[in-house]
């Protein structure tokens, strides 16, 4: 029996019956529903003359997810991304789902994403308010008061680029080609992390945002980020090259949290896990043979130092 | 399927009369053959442990876990769970003896392109809750990675029935259970003529255990008849065959 349970039609054109409408599962095949990973795994793995014979389906559940988070953050395809016009702001508020990010780009005018680098350079703390003697100021239940904005994230979302350029204030940049080339790179050489003119950002997690320098204000912005795979049930599902190492995953960390379980099971089944794990990561790092032909091209060129 | 209660009961007659040892009234064989009766159902679910944790055998008929799933399945039922809106719970069936799963049937509604396009689809998905105490219930609720859902449902079992939780409290229908029903109390129903006590089919009730228990029966009535009429010698050779019986079971 084969697992399609769709006929082609039904396929190509989805419920509405209308071709490439938005409400058809395209290249759903390849990825396998939590729910069915769940049941599999209580069918085939567990019971009599198996190594578990019994365990909660909720604990399952639990171990399941939690291999879906793990294998999300550095295996599975992530195709998450999001666009934007960056507003006066100068900030992007971080996706619902939003883990991590694994790279931040804007649009040119041809539709090439050049990559925007992340900056250390500044940041938006608590600004504490303070009275004229300096001494902290106080609410009616003794909490410190705190400023809407910080003076940093004032001064850093000023339009100091421009303002250089009128003034030539070698302090007032956030712009970071004219900070290499005013502040830094004229007393010390280019820092290569300056070295760049697509612009800056840096995630302020305390309020959830992107934050981008000025000289991006305007601009069409992407973020491609990470999630967990739970975020929703469309989310929870995972790609059949990874499936094996979701169920080795599940039953080592069964096996190794249960009271009483002969060591020599647990160790099994971690060797079994890093061998899953690293097949799938493997398959699912897209190496493909013509690929690495192309590239390998470039070794017949002379590189010059 | 079923034990005639008849077969056994002229059995242990003769058995017990063959020297004149005594005799064992309709009713007191009728109480002795339901004690018999939930004795050997009760073992049952003892005898499943036990050889649940051996390997097994891959014979057509001998295999012993199958052996004691077949006498099981005879009690084996389905039923809907009835909403109790005084206690807000799920009431069993009025037979249960042991209950099995609970079911909560998952209504998922789908949209197919047949037999026009965009036909809404609603499908009835049967789903096992899983049995947990009223404690973890109050763990696991407050975890989204643990939390109940309508495809992972829980239920909680106390004195007045059940509570089940899908991604929340399932109520008023939806909700089955697969459960070992109680055995029907069996009885040697019969008319007296001439002062004599004859076997009356109509009023009667064979025992509901599978056919392979006869023996197990007659011997366990004799064994309760052996200390009715006070009869140890009686008592002893009973329970040695049924001892007898039992190690070449089980070992």
């Amino acid at each position: 029996m084969g697992l399609i349970n769709k006929t082609q039609e039904e396929y190509y054109l989805g419920p509405d019956g209308l071709w490439n409408s938005h409400d058809e599962d395209y290249g759903g095949y390849q990825f396998v529903p939590i729910n069915d990973i769940i049941n599999t795994f209580m069918v085939a793995y567990v019971g009599e003359d198996k190594n578990i014979s019994k365990v909660k389906r909720t604990d399952v559940q639990f171990h399941a997810m939690r291999a879906i988070q793990e294998f999300s953050f550095d295996m599975l395809p992530q195709d998450k991304s999001i666009e934007i016009e960056v507003p006066p702001g100068l900030f992007f508020i971080l996706p619902q789902d939003y883990v991590n990010f694994t790279k931040v780009s804007w649009t040119d005018n041809q539709g090439i994403e050049r990559p925007i680098y992340r900056t250390n350079i500044t940041s938006n703390p608590k600004a504490f308010l303070q009275d004229g003697a300096f001494e902290y100021m106080y609410d009616n239940d003794g909490n410190v008061l705190k400023a809407d904005q910080s003076e940093t994230l004032k001064r850093w979302n000023s339009d100091a680029s421009n303002s250089v350029a009128n003034n030539n204030n070698a302090f007032n940049l956030n712009n970071p080609d004219l900070l290499s080339l005013y502040a830094y790179g004229r007393r010390y050489g280019i820092d290569p992390e300056l070295a760049q003119a697509n612009g800056t950002f840096y995630i302020d997690n305390a309020n959830g945002v992107v934050r981008f320098s000025s000289d991006l204000n305007g601009r069409i912005v992407t973020l491609k980020y990470i999630s967990d795979g739970l975020g929703s049930d469309e989310d929870m599902v995972v790609h059949k090259f990874a499936v094996d190492a979701i169920y080795k995953y599940i039953l080592h960390a069964v096996l190794s949290t249960r009271a009483n379980t002969q060591e020599y099971l647990v160790a099994r089944y971690k060797r079994e896990l890093s061998a899953a794990r690293r097949n799938a990561k493997i398959r699912l790092s897209q190496l493909k043979s013509e690929l690495i032909v192309q590239v390998m091209r470039n070794q017949s060129k002379w590189i010059k130092h | 399927m079923a034990v005639s209660i008849d077969t056994v009961y002229q059995r242990v007659l003769a058995i017990l009369n063959k020297e004149q040892r005594g005799y064992v009234t309709p009713q007191e064989f009728n109480l002795f053959a339901n004690q018999s009766q939930l004795d050997i159902f009760e073992q049952y679910f003892y005898d499943i442990n036990q050889f649940g944790r051996l390997s097994g055998n891959d014979t057509e008929f001998s295999d012993m876990l199958n052996i004691l799933n077949e006498k099981i399945n005879i009690f084996e039922a389905n039923a809907a769970m009835v909403w109790n809106t005084t206690t807000l719970h799920w009431t069993p069936p009025a037979n249960l003896y042991r209950i099995g799963s609970i079911v909560y049937e998952n209504t998922i509604t789908t949209k197919s392109l047949y037999p026009t396009p965009n036909t809404v689809v609603t499908t009835k998905v049967p789903v096992e809750a899983e049995r947990i105490n009223y404690n973890e219930y109050l763990a696991i609720a407050q975890s989204g990675m643990t939390k109940p859902t309508n495809s992972r449902p829980v239920f909680v079992a106390n004195t007045s029935g059940y509570k089940v939780y899908g991604a929340s409290e399932v109520t008023l229908t939806d909700v089955k259970c697969n459960y070992i029903k109680k055995p029907t109390e069996a009885a040697w129903g019969y008319q007296m003529i001439y002062g004599e006590a004859l076997y009356d089919s109509t009023a009667s009730t064979n025992f509901e255990l599978h056919a392979s228990e006869e023996t197990e029966l007659v011997i366990k009535i004799l064994e309760f008849a052996g200390l009715a009429i006070e009869d140890i010698q009686m008592y002893q050779v009973a329970a040695g065959i049924e001892s007898q019986t039992n190690q070449q079971e089980k070992s």
